[in-house]
């Protein structure tokens, strides 16, 4: 296995892999630092440039837009108070107060090496989990992947706070979305309405593009001409030097903080659809409650810091291992991954690692290549990173919109996919506003068609249905769904309470 | 009455029960124990459960609603310019098979950008053309040229 990623990491630092993968690092630093556009946003812009590429090729881009968006948005976060990313809202609670207490280069650089540790952490996770989880995935049959996409769905759509009944109907429109078109098994003709295209289905990039695009660009079009941007108050003459052994010292001299927060991130990235905003959120919330001395939360400290951002990058690692192993994308991003290795035939899940050694090692010599390279970038373009905050919305999102129409479009060089990118970018804002989250939809969406040809396949080999029940991991993983909506039952009762509470509701509007 | 959560709820009932009724035609092969319908109504069935919950949910909580609740506002939004823009995307994806991706590329970008900030001085229009131009040209030369993705031709300009 070690001889094979030493391989694969000696191969990648060939030009030909290096470039995208350093391309991919910078648009994900850049796309990162930028408030508005979300890793999955710079992902969907990259997808068309991999189209041409060599699979490898493609996705050490990929893993890279993923490892320097993860650690992108840390820059303004500290020093403008802005999280790039939603991935580092926890990193402004301290990194903005010791930046503002004149050490912009520390809360920087703290931010930068925990990313770095965080992320090989994570690394290590992957290559070391990956092979075992998929060779236990190996043993399943349909009817314990049926169990297993039931799980992750539920746990997608149950875990939106706000509303549990719309998390489960949006992963329900994802599903209906795969029941257009011809059946999976047989390839009989259904619910066509009579459009051609539709025989084919619906593929699932323009939806993703499409729902994420829109909702996200459409959002920011709504508050343009309403509020004075950001950009007024930078400081761009912040002098950024640093010591670089003292802060990588001060990091690993609290190795518990280290490896705890990786580990959250880590187990929050295996989970599906919950990714970087949770995991470092969550990963802040017990370095807190471990410190001694809790009170310094929020005042700057280098705890807060280090636990946010080494979470948010083992996360990336943890997402990768769920997508590897199992063919179920952890989140947004190794959604779009997972089209990116659909484009070029190659299918992701338990055999992916074993039918294609080549790619699997090779995404884990990117993603560890990846971080180095984002350190060098953060070292040579931090300060440059402040100014990127100041390209004008509307400049950046027209280029964004062309870029979205040209992925989907350049997926089979038809227009039907730029339609159902347009029909899809109209749902998506309209969910976005009535208050339905976006994750289970495209969850749905990627898992709908396994989920029906395991469900058939399991009940043409034994029409028994007990059997899903039944059968030990089968029934471990539906009973595991269960649980995890009577949590999520318990989560939304809470949520209501605290709303309750603080004499808010959720905006609505009358017909 | 009933709130968006309500009419959103009606919407996805109303949709899941047309195309449940739709599987309802769907033919079975006699060799095949499971037929083309079954998972579909099985997912269809569910939805429109799940769309009846809501709107449930909606009235449910309409009717214990504190006025004080209700009356609050959101910051002020600028729906009239979302709708605008879709309109202005609308009309790139029916003229770029007419026009050909350089021509619809540049008079997109050029009216995207004018239309989300409106120019007020001469050299704001030329920014925008040149944005327009430079987004179709940098885009075509990349993507056709280096990545060998072809773009769509005009049927009318053949450009």
């Amino acid at each position: 296995m070690y001889d094979l990623l030493w391989h694969s990491i000696v191969g990648l630092m060939h030009y030909k892999y290096l470039v995208p993968l350093v391309l991919g690092t910078v648009a994900g630093v850049v796309g990162g630092a930028l408030p508005g556009v979300t890793i999955t946003m710079t992902v969907i812009i990259v997808l068309p440039f991999t189209f041409g590429l060599d699979p490898l090729q493609g996705l050490a881009a990929m893993t890279g837009v993923y490892v320097g968006g993860s650690a992108g948005g840390l820059v303004t976060a500290t020093l403008l108070g802005i999280p790039g990313t939603p991935s580092s809202i926890a990193t402004t609670f301290d990194g903005n107060p010791m930046a503002k207490k004149g050490q912009p280069g520390r809360a920087v650089w703290l931010g930068v090496w925990a990313s770095f540790f965080g992320g090989l952490l994570g690394g290590l996770f992957l290559i070391a989990a990956t092979g075992p989880l998929a060779k236990i995935a190996l043993e399943f049959g349909p009817w314990e992947f049926f169990s297993l996409f039931i799980f992750a769905l539920s746990m997608v759509a149950g875990l939106m706070e706000a509303s549990l009944i719309k998390g489960f109907i949006s992963g329900a429109i994802g599903l209906i979305v795969t029941i257009l078109g011809n059946d999976p098994m047989l390839g009989a003709p259904r619910l066509t309405l009579g459009i051609d295209f539709l025989e084919g289905g619906i593929p699932f990039l323009p939806v993703l593009i499409g729902v994420f695009a829109f909702a996200q660009i459409m959002s920011d079009v709504e508050k343009m001409g309403r509020a004075g941007g950001p950009t007024s108050a930078l400081e761009r003459a912040v002098n950024l030097s640093a010591s670089h052994l003292k802060i990588i010292w001060e990091i690993l001299s609290r190795p518990f903080l280290l490896l705890w927060s990786s580990l959250v991130g880590l187990l929050i990235g295996v989970l599906p659809a919950i990714g970087g905003s949770a995991a470092n959120m969550i990963a802040y919330d017990q370095a807190k409650k471990f410190s001694r001395h809790p009170e310094r939360f929020g005042t700057g400290t280098p705890e807060g810091i280090i636990a946010s951002e080494s979470a948010n990058n083992a996360n990336v690692g943890g997402s990768l291992v769920t997508i590897m192993a199992f063919g179920i994308p952890g989140d947004a991003v190794t959604a779009v991954m997972l089209g990116a290795l659909t484009i070029h035939g190659i299918q992701s899940g338990p055999l992916f690692i074993s039918q294609h050694p080549r790619i699997a090692y090779g995404i884990f010599a990117a993603y560890l290549l990846a971080h180095p390279i984002m350190v060098i970038l953060m070292g040579l373009g931090a300060r440059a990173m402040l100014r990127v905050v100041s390209i004008p919305k509307a400049a950046l999102f027209p280029v964004v919109l062309v870029l979205c129409t040209v992925g989907a479009y350049a997926l089979s060089n038809t227009m039907s996919n730029v339609y159902v990118l347009l029909v899809f970018g109209v749902l998506g804002y309209g969910m976005v506003k009535t208050g339905f989250p976006l994750a289970p939809l495209i969850i749905g969406v990627v898992l709908g068609d396994q989920i029906e040809v395991n469900l058939i396949q399991a009940l043409m080999t034994d029409s028994n249905p007990w059997l899903f029940i039944t059968r030990p991991i089968s029934g471990g993983l539906l009973a595991a769904a269960v649980l995890s909506v009577v949590f999520a039952l318990w989560q939304h009762r809470r949520h209501r309470l605290r709303v309750a509470a603080q004499g808010t509701a959720e905006q609505d509007v009358d017909f | 009455m009933i709130g968006r959560d309500g009419l959103a709820g009606l919407v996805v009932l109303a949709t899941s029960l047309v195309l449940f009724w739709l599987t309802l035609g769907l033919e079975r092969n006699p060799l095949v124990p499971i037929g083309p319908g079954f998972y579909p109504r099985i997912v269809l069935g569910v939805t429109a459960v799940l769309g009846f919950a809501l709107v449930l949910a909606d009235v449910l909580a309409r009717r214990v609603a504190r006025p004080a609740a209700a009356a609050a506002a959101g910051p002020a939004r600028n729906y009239r310019l979302v709708v605008l823009a879709f309109g202005v995307f609308g009309g790139y994806v029916l003229l770029l098979p007419g026009l050909g991706f350089r021509i619809a590329t540049f008079l997109f970008v050029a009216a995207a950008n004018l239309l989300l900030e409106p120019p007020k001085r001469p050299s704001h229009w030329l920014r925008a053309l040149a944005l327009g131009a430079a987004t179709a040209l940098v885009a075509y030369y990349v993507f056709e040229q280096y990545l060998a993705v072809l773009l769509p031709r005009g049927h009318w300009t053949d450009f």
